[in-house]
């Protein structure tokens, strides 16, 4: 086919320091988003699993709804609608971040909250005929194995997500997809250009996952059983 | 026999809504209510579509002719990677570019939507297949049945047990995934909501319109999940 043109793309060092801001953007967003969406979603599957009353029906609620919606409505609501009810301005990475970080939660927080429910209940009473402390029990016990059994859950979840992340070019932020759609309007190539994103997505996610797989062979997974 | 005016049946709703909750709000609700017909037809397309191809997909991916599963697999793969967005982007304004066609906006969503369902799905039904025990295989086997009546009449029938909570599950995908047919331009939910959002009278403010729209895809994709919910909780039971 000669009327494919990609070194449109890659001879213009414009566009090539485009796409390269938004990989950064992208990649960067999606790990910051995903390191506090566990943390947000360990405190929204703890809460479960203490029953802490009406808080617990509170994180439930909002697992459900945050995993029933679509992330683009949550983030034009974060972006554009919040601003205008509360009256403050961010710059745009940081709804995205506040956005992703929430949607991202939602789905971590199940995963948890299965990963709880899985410790056979035996564990729990063998803990407890220890005198161990319901604390310690969770601490120790419950949490480690979660963590460990849940890695490979959490990890293909996380770049499920990551493949979504796209939308936040929607509220002006400059990452991978910004950058092709404007790369796009310039000159015409949408073929080349979103060719050339989906290659890009797929060798991020493929980072991602492995640089995952390495961190969780060289701690955790030292210390999972078999 | 009772004659059911749609149109007229649609102006009452307005009405109603607009004397339950004031006019802009109304109206915007009746709209938006009307706009997520295209959402549950968009969905259903993908469904089916991507249903069926997913048939064939997971029945390559079970053969036994080693190149054919290579391309089952190979496939499945490259669509999980490739996000929906750049999909839609691809179907819609890519390849209509490169080869020189028009395309409606609802092809485009359908196709890219298809494509999307097709690969989870056949990713899901190679689970439940591989989840029936080898025995089974081996016993249909010894009893000399063909390939087709082996599937049909043993496999799969065990198989659906192990796969229907998660297929039911990823309807909740799908819708998700058709808010985003808006950027090529799919009327839908989504765009109505947006060009209300955006739109500059009172009581359509984002902040009310966003949070309509959330219970609105909230409704269409709950009951589905607690569906699946229900399915899965009784597959684990009867498993036990």
């Amino acid at each position: 086919m000669d009327n494919l043109r990609f070194f449109e793309i890659y001879r213009s060092s414009e566009y090539v320091g485009l796409l390269f801001d938004g990989i950064l953007i992208s990649a960067g967003l999606t790990v910051a988003a995903g390191l506090l969406g566990v943390a947000l979603a360990l405190i929204l599957a703890s809460v479960r699993y203490w029953q802490v009353p009406i808080i617990n029906w509170v994180a439930a609620a909002y697992v459900d709804f945050i995993r029933n919606t679509p992330l683009i409505v949550q983030l034009f609501f974060i972006a554009f609608g919040l601003p205008a009810a509360i009256g403050y301005t961010w710059p745009f990475w940081a709804h995205a971040l506040l956005a992703l970080t929430i949607n991202f939660s939602g789905y971590f927080a199940e995963i948890f909250r299965s990963g709880f429910a899985s410790i056979p209940v035996g564990q729990r009473e063998a803990a407890a005929a220890l005198n161990l402390s319901k604390k310690t029990i969770f601490r120790h016990i419950v949490l480690p194995q979660t963590v460990i059994t849940m890695f490979p859950s959490l990890s293909s979840q996380f770049i499920f997500l990551f493949l979504t992340t796209g939308v936040i070019s929607e509220i002006g932020v400059g990452d991978l997809t910004h950058a092709g759609i404007f790369i796009d309007s310039r000159t015409f190539r949408s073929f080349e250009v979103f060719i050339t994103l989906t290659g890009l997505y797929i060798l991020i996610s493929l980072v991602l996952k492995s640089s995952l797989q390495l961190w969780f062979r060289s701690t955790l997974g030292k210390r999972a059983p078999g | 026999m009772v004659q059911v005016n749609t149109w007229e049946e649609g102006a009452r709703v307005k009405e109603l809504l607009i004397e339950l909750i004031g006019a802009p709000l109304g109206t915007i609700v009746s709209q938006l209510i009307f706009a997520a017909q295209y959402t549950v037809y968009l969905s259903l397309i993908a469904f089916v579509g991507g249903g069926i191809a997913a048939v064939f997909v997971t029945l390559a991916r079970i053969a036994s002719y080693r190149p054919v599963q290579s391309v089952a697999t190979g496939y499945i793969w490259l669509f999980q990677s490739t996000p929906l967005l750049m999909l839609l982007f691809l179907c819609g304004l890519g390849f209509p570019h490169l080869l020189q066609f028009q395309i409606s906006p609802w092809t485009a969503a359908s196709i890219a939507l298809t494509i999307f369902t097709s690969a989870y799905l056949a990713e899901v039904w190679r689970g439940a297949i591989g989840a029936v025990g080898m025995g089974q295989w081996e016993a249909s086997k010894a009893l000399n049945l063909r390939y087709a009546v082996m599937l049909r009449r043993i496999i799969i029938p065990q198989a659906v047990k192990f796969g229907l909570a998660p297929t039911i599950g990823f309807l909740v995908q799908i819708i998700k995934g058709t808010s985003l047919a808006y950027i090529i331009g799919f009327h839908d939910l989504m765009l109505i909501g947006k060009r209300w959002a955006n739109a500059p009278v009172d009581g359509s403010e984002p902040f009310v319109v966003y949070p309509i729209m959330a219970l609105l895809y909230f409704c269409l994709c709950y009951p589905l999940a607690l569906f699946a919910r229900q399915l899965e909780q009784k597959a684990l039971a009867r498993g036990q």
